[in-house]
């Protein structure tokens, strides 16, 4: 059901997944809408998340905001970065200088993860969470997963080392599978939901930012599900949930984005993974199994969780058969 | 007791074999009512080079082609509007098995779905000698005079520029088609056809399908449109249809040697969602080419075909195969794309589905969602299955019973002689 009312401000704020916005124009979402928008998600019991444009919103706008609780995703040129809950950097900054106990959202290419890969190993001490989205995950060829499980096993040395001097790093890519005993993914359009700044609604920011004649093969990428006068219109709503999802509801990569924008642009359906974001999703779970038996070396570590079997088989579609 | 009764033809390596389909052209002499493309033209027309290309992709990437058989579908339109170049594809794929040493040479049918219109020509005719072994041709004709004319008419030029005829300037299309049912029959006796009914067919399935066998056709395949074109009542009047046929087909014991498919043994029961859950259409499976060279998971996705839809894309003779496209389809299961009704359907066995019809009409573009346009047709048929199915095995029955008291009666009979 749904939890989280997105807000996208503005037509700049900044991206924090996947999807790449490229808008420079602003357009801040009306007053009356923001004002509707919060009064439905108060109505339907939904938690509210910002994402804020980098310009300093006028007074009256951030009047409205605090008049419910919630949280804020910035870039880390905003403006309102101090009062941020969430940080982005849209590419690894050199120089840039991490808050302690900061959660962070780094979304890059994996040509600079994988060039920059040392320096943010250094960022985990300094942080109280590291989220990196990989954002042209699409693109992964076999010579880039072999190159992104060396990338994953320096920082799961890094992490490893820290549990051994009693911290408790934050990094999604391993530390989320070794918590984790279900799915736990994005579920945008099933637990989540995006007001834009157009006063509809879209199953994520990506929905709402794609340009108007954008077409990934079957018609327009960019399409809302309800507005703020009609209410929430969301047709085959079931095809965000995880039980029609075939192959993600045979998987245990729980971590994984599951990103239903990528699935579109990828397989057409939103319920299906391409294969290069579920071979992604189980080096990181693999790398994840490796670190959880390693930490236990050291002594009682999450003793309630089972270990993490290292599968050989890195895309689940293969068994598809066997279900 | 079932030897008595005759059985469907499984179609060649029924199930085994990868079907590639080449959309050679979107032209057709008829302008059939019920034709579910509508998107037909006389301007989309493969080229040699397309079509060359293809196979070089296919037999290049035998790798992705692993299965055990290979059938070459050629369909339009109508396809032997493009003979001469079938003629030089069947050849050209011929020559290029057989230097490749590929795994399907001499594993291979080509098929084909007529209109039956140009089947007599020379240019068919040759065609058919040369290929004798290694093909399947089926000739679409629909039953009776009035019920074939009734939908299966020639187009007119002013159709292509979106003009419908009167009634009165229609010209049906029997008579072109059933001059060529006899030669047809005596180059493949065992072929069927395929009868498709829509609203307006149905007062005339009986006398239909008994005609079709009175031409000497064997196996009559038949369903109903999956669109959505039923109007209030149709059930009704379709039920009281197929039990009439029911009532022919056992009275007059045709069912000896022929069949016809909407009576199908073991359809409509409950099913499983766990042991029962595999998907009905083999979209996805097969693999279509149009003149553009675009791949298709199956004929129905291409534009030609959809009335509200994109052409789902996956991939081309340049660029091959876009495998991610057809993920969707190799795990789509029948309880994903059903409604609940139809999982918690008490007569859901045997009722189908065309995936690329799903699509069409699903609300957004996705192939999870089950059109249900056929149910209450689907549940007719199922009624009327059910009284034919315990109709003739009362009928058997009684007959074993009375020829084992003649045999008895018999035996009684000698030992009084005996006497």
């Amino acid at each position: 059901m749904l939890q989280y009312l997105i807000i996208q401000l503005d037509d700049t704020s900044t991206s924090y997944c996947h999807y790449t916005n490229i808008r420079n124009e602003k357009r801040l979402i009306s007053l009356d809408d923001l004002r509707a928008g919060i009064l439905w998600a108060m109505k339907e019991n939904l938690m509210i998340q910002y994402v804020l444009p980098d310009y300093e919103l006028p007074a009256e706008y951030i009047e409205e905001m605090e008049s419910i609780d919630n949280s804020k995703i910035v870039s880390s040129h905003s403006t309102m970065i101090n009062n941020a809950d969430v940080i982005v950097l849209n590419g690894w900054e050199k120089g840039f200088t991490f808050r302690e106990n900061g959660i962070y959202v780094l979304r890059i290419t994996k040509d600079s993860l994988f060039a920059y890969s040392e320096e943010i190993k250094m960022v985990l001490p300094a942080v109280t969470r590291l989220n990196i989205v990989i954002t042209d995950v699409e693109t992964f060829t076999d010579a880039d997963c072999e190159t992104y499980k060396i990338v994953l096993e320096s920082f799961a040395k890094e992490v490893e080392k820290l549990y051994v001097a009693g911290k408790s790093p934050q990094l999604n890519l391993l530390t989320d599978r070794m918590m984790l005993d279900k799915m736990n993914n994005c579920n945008a359009g099933y637990e989540s939901i995006t007001l834009a700044p157009d006063g509809c609604f879209y199953v994520c920011p990506a929905f709402y930012l794609a340009n108007e004649d954008d077409d990934f093969g079957l018609g327009k990428s960019k399409y809302n599900v309800g507005n703020l006068i009609d209410g929430l219109d969301i047709k085959n709503p079931q095809l965000y949930r995880l039980d029609h999802a075939p192959i993600c509801r045979h998987c245990d990569a729980y971590q994984c984005k599951r990103c239903v924008w990528l699935n579109r642009k990828t397989t057409y359906e939103v319920n299906t993974p391409s294969r290069e974001q579920c071979v992604v999703a189980h080096i990181e779970r693999n790398v994840a199994a490796q670190l959880l038996t390693s930490i236990r070396t050291y002594g009682e570590f999450l003793p309630e969780r089972n270990g993490i079997e290292v599968l050989e088989c890195l895309d689940p579609f293969e068994k598809a058969n066997k279900w | 007791m079932e030897e008595k009764i005759k059985k469907h033809n499984s179609s060649w390596q029924d199930g085994i074999a990868k079907n590639i389909t080449f959309i050679v052209t979107k032209d057709c002499q008829l302008a059939c009512k019920y034709c579910y493309l509508v998107g037909k033209n006389t301007k989309e027309r493969m080229s040699w080079e397309v079509a060359k290309q293809a196979i070089d992709y296919i037999l290049d990437n035998e790798e992705d082609f692993k299965e055990d058989s290979v059938i070459w579908d050629f369909i339009g339109g109508e396809p032997f509007l493009e003979i001469e170049l079938i003629d030089k594809i069947c050849d050209y794929i011929k020559v290029e098995l057989y230097r490749r040493n590929h795994h399907w040479f001499n594993s291979y049918r080509f098929s084909f779905s007529t209109n039956g219109i140009n089947y007599h020509t020379d240019k068919v005719q040759d065609f058919i000698k040369k290929n004798r072994e290694h093909l399947s041709i089926g000739i679409t004709i629909d039953g009776t005079q009035q019920k074939h004319d009734l939908n299966r008419i020639w187009k007119t030029p002013e159709m292509e520029q979106g003009i419908a005829p009167q009634p009165q300037e229609e010209r049906g299309s029997y008579d072109d088609v059933v001059r060529n049912i006899p030669l047809w029959l005596e180059q493949f006796p065992g072929a069927g056809t395929k009868v498709t009914i829509s609203s307006a067919d149905i007062p005339y399935i009986c006398e239909s399908v008994l005609h079709l066998y009175s031409l000497g056709i064997h196996e009559v395949n038949i369903n109903c449109v999956f669109e959505d074109v039923w109007k209030e009542g149709d059930d009704t009047l379709f039920e009281a249809q197929l039990m009439q046929l029911a009532d022919a087909i056992i009275d007059g014991e045709y069912y000896k040697e022929y069949s016809c498919s909407f009576f199908t043994e073991n359809m409509g029961k409950p099913m499983d969602c766990v042991y029962e859950n595999t998907n009905w259409c083999g979209a996805g499976k097969m693999l279509s080419i149009d003149a553009a060279g675009n791949f298709y998971p199956c004929t129905r996705f291409a534009q030609y075909s959809l009335r509200d839809k994109k052409a789902w894309i996956i991939g081309n003779v340049n660029d091959g195969i876009d495998k991610n496209k057809l993920r969707p389809f190799f795990t789509l299961d029948r309880c994903t794309q059903s409604t609940q009704e139809c999982i918690d359907c008490e007569v859901a066995g045997g009722c189908a589905w065309c995936q690329g019809e799903n699509y069409d009409a699903a609300d957004t573009p996705t192939i999870y969602q089950r059109a249900t346009a056929i149910c209450k047709m689907h549940k007719a048929r199922v009624r009327a299955n059910n009284y034919y199915w315990n109709k003739l095995y009362r009928k058997l029955e009684l007959e074993g019973i009375a020829q084992e008291k003649a045999i008895e009666h018999t035996k009684m009979s000698d030992n009084k002689n005996n006497c």
